[in-house]
């Protein structure tokens, strides 16, 4: 395998948006960090296939040396990861705006401050 | 006979698509799912019975040779672990049962339970890293959505730290899969066991240990990373909030075992210490963060971060009996924290709230109700002969004989605030007098509510009361998870099983 420098400083970038976008009050930047973060963790699997320069498909059939083709098994693992990533953040997204529809606020700070003195764990009987 | 691995996986999965099928809440769809975890439970003791027997069994799906295809394990520890899970949500359910008239009942809740289970299971099962990961994503958004299910507006704001904690935590989780892969070019965690130990000493492999205690040690809630814990679980409905409480952050504790135990090589030395280290701050960090908490669920939420200590510095020590203890404290742990959970959503219903100064008199008024309370909390801290006295006893031998005297302060100290904040619900709640003028809301669904936390009061009175033999499945399971060349082989064997199916 060759040193991907290349793909190493993507998730370098990647990875720390996301966390610098994660910490941010806003609510609409938490949820863009998440989904660098899901994309940052998504580019690691696929260069554990290693560097795909000159490398073929891997479709095999009789004739073809399987060492030139690419490792196929990340590819498949990044597939899941993706359709798992989609829908935590599908998730995520309705949370973020039932919290913004139930507290009226998109930033942490004030929905700790409207929380105030409740702590909203009281006359809890839900049917 | 060991396509029978996948039904506890198949079972939840099937009933919970039947359940959404029929989405209407009625009686018949009651009792189906009763009987199913009944069932479900009733199979669980019998593959516990059949595993200690006659050692794992192991599915290759879809017929694929080992290391290529994904294999189910059912070990001791994984039986273990399936029973306990069938309990509680059997229990979970029926109380949730008692709880609700039927009309009020939201249709999808007991899809998502089942859901849940199903996803747990595979945790439990799976003998493959990857699968582990997809199985931590599959009861994860059913625990999300538990989570918000008709959740009151002045509450939705607590999910979010467990959403936002758990996403990170599966990032990260995605990331350590991709450099395991990247490092031992397997996924299946008995190859990776072989590899391992080719690599002790390669700092890679220090690295990755290390991320796995990271993302696993954030799932079971230890210090530092445990603070979505007690902000989100008292905002949750009274039977999930016991599902969660019970088998959540345990599942993070059996997959700390399993990976210490089974998967990394024994040379780790300096990560377990650290691991003991970390412990012994979870124990006593979690109980202080209840001392000041004036609500009984809050305080059970934090009792839940500083019991998970015990169980991860039973791991930290690493020996058999080490692992034996951990194994023991998760069976005794998830039966008392569960009930009291129960018992707590009985005290909010009867009262109305569950602050500790606003109302008092069960004693009087629920007694039986005011007895399992009382057993269980102290069992949970340590007073013998009931359950949670033999859990700490073992750790806490084990810590001694290895001459490690500070966290056995440390976890001495954590028992006795145990006790002070167990007694404190116990006045506040229980012993003091109701306020005059308050009426107790003493209904018979409250009384059918006790009826099921009574079930989980006497499998725990019966843990305390039988330790010895619940010990002895434990030391076999501690000896099953340590013997790596014994996993090895029995995963290896699957292939000769196999159509055409040639060893690696």
């Amino acid at each position: 395998m060759t040193a991907q420098l290349d793909t190493a400083l993507l998730v370098t970038v990647l990875a720390g948006g996301a966390i610098y976008l994660c910490l941010s009050r806003r609510f609409l930047r938490k949820l863009l960090g998440f989904l660098m973060l899901s994309n940052a963790a998504n580019l690691v699997v696929l260069a554990m296939a290693g560097d795909p320069t000159g490398a073929r498909a891997p479709v095999l059939h009789e004739g073809v040396d399987p060492t030139t083709a690419v490792d196929p098994v990340p590819q498949a693992l990044i597939l899941t990861a993706i359709v798992i990533g989609f829908s935590v953040a599908a998730y995520l997204t309705v949370l973020l705006y039932r919290i913004y529809v139930d507290s009226g606020t998109a930033t942490t700070p004030r929905l700790e401050r409207i929380a105030g003195g409740s702590d909203g764990l009281d006359d809890g009987v839900i049917r | 006979m060991s396509v029978l691995v996948g039904l506890p996986i198949a079972l939840p999965l099937g009933t919970a698509l039947l359940a959404l099928l029929f989405p209407r809440p009625s009686t018949a769809r009651r009792f189906g799912v009763v009987a199913v975890l009944a069932f479900q439970l009733g199979f669980s003791v019998w593959l516990l019975e059949t595993v200690m027997r006659q050692g794992p069994l192991v599915l290759a799906l879809g017929g694929w040779a080992v290391p290529y295809g994904i294999v189910l394990v059912a070990d001791t520890l994984s039986a273990i672990m399936l029973g306990l899970s069938s309990l509680t949500a059997l229990a979970c359910v029926l109380y949730g049962f008692a709880e609700s008239l039927r009309e009020h009942e939201h249709p999808l809740r007991v899809p998502l339970l089942l859901l849940l289970v199903a996803g747990i299971h595979l945790a439990f099962l799976t003998g493959d890293l990857f699968t582990l990961f997809v199985a931590f994503e599959v009861f994860l958004l059913a625990s999300y959505g538990l989570m918000t299910l008709q959740m009151v507006a002045t509450r939705t704001r607590r999910a979010l730290p467990y959403v936002t904690i758990n996403l990170v935590g599966s990032t990260l989780f995605l990331a350590a899969c991709a450099f395991a892969y990247g490092l031992f070019g397997t996924l299946n965690l008995s190859e990776i066991a072989v590899r391992s130990a080719e690599l002790v000493g390669d700092v890679r492999l220090d690295l990755l240990a290390l991320l796995f205690f990271l993302v696993f040690g954030l799932k079971a809630g230890v210090f530092p990373l445990y603070y979505w814990l007690p902000v989100s679980y008292p905002a949750l409905p009274t039977p999930v909030a016991a599902f969660f409480a019970g088998m959540l952050t345990k599942v993070g504790v059996y997959v700390l075992i399993r990976m210490f135990g089974t998967v990394l090589p024994a040379e780790l030395g300096w990560l377990h210490g650290l691991v003991a280290w970390v412990a012994g701050l979870t124990m006593v960090i979690g109980v202080l963060g209840a001392v000041g908490q004036s609500r009984m669920r809050t305080i059970l939420s934090y009792h839940i971060v500083s019991q998970v200590g015990y169980m991860v510095l039973a791991v930290g020590l690493f020996s058999p009996f080490s692992f034996a203890a951990a194994i023991f404290y998760v069976v005794h742990h998830i039966v008392v924290k569960a009930s009291l959970f129960l018992v707590g959503g009985v005290v909010l219903r009867i009262h109305g709230t569950d602050r500790l100064d606003a109302r008092g008199g069960l004693w009087t008024a629920a007694p039986i109700l005011s007895i399992a309370f009382l057993l269980q909390a102290l069992s949970l801290a340590g007073i013998p002969p009931l359950s949670g006295f033999w859990g700490k006893f073992l750790v806490i031998r084990e810590g001694l004989s290895q001459g490690q005297w500070t966290l056995v302060l440390l976890s001495l100290v954590a028992s006795v605030l145990t006790l002070v904040s167990m007694l404190k619900i116990w006045f506040g709640v229980f012993w003091s007098k109701q306020p005059e003028g308050v009426p107790l809301r003493l209904t018979p669904s409250s009384r059918r509510m006790t009826a099921a936390v009574c079930l989980l009061v006497l499998v725990s009175l019966g843990i305390g009361l039988g330790a010895e033999r619940v010990f002895e499945v434990a030391e076999h399971a501690a000896n099953e998870t340590l013997d790596r060349a014994g996993y090895v082989q029995a995963v290896r064997a699957v292939n000769q099983g196999l159509k055409g199916g040639e060893g690696p």
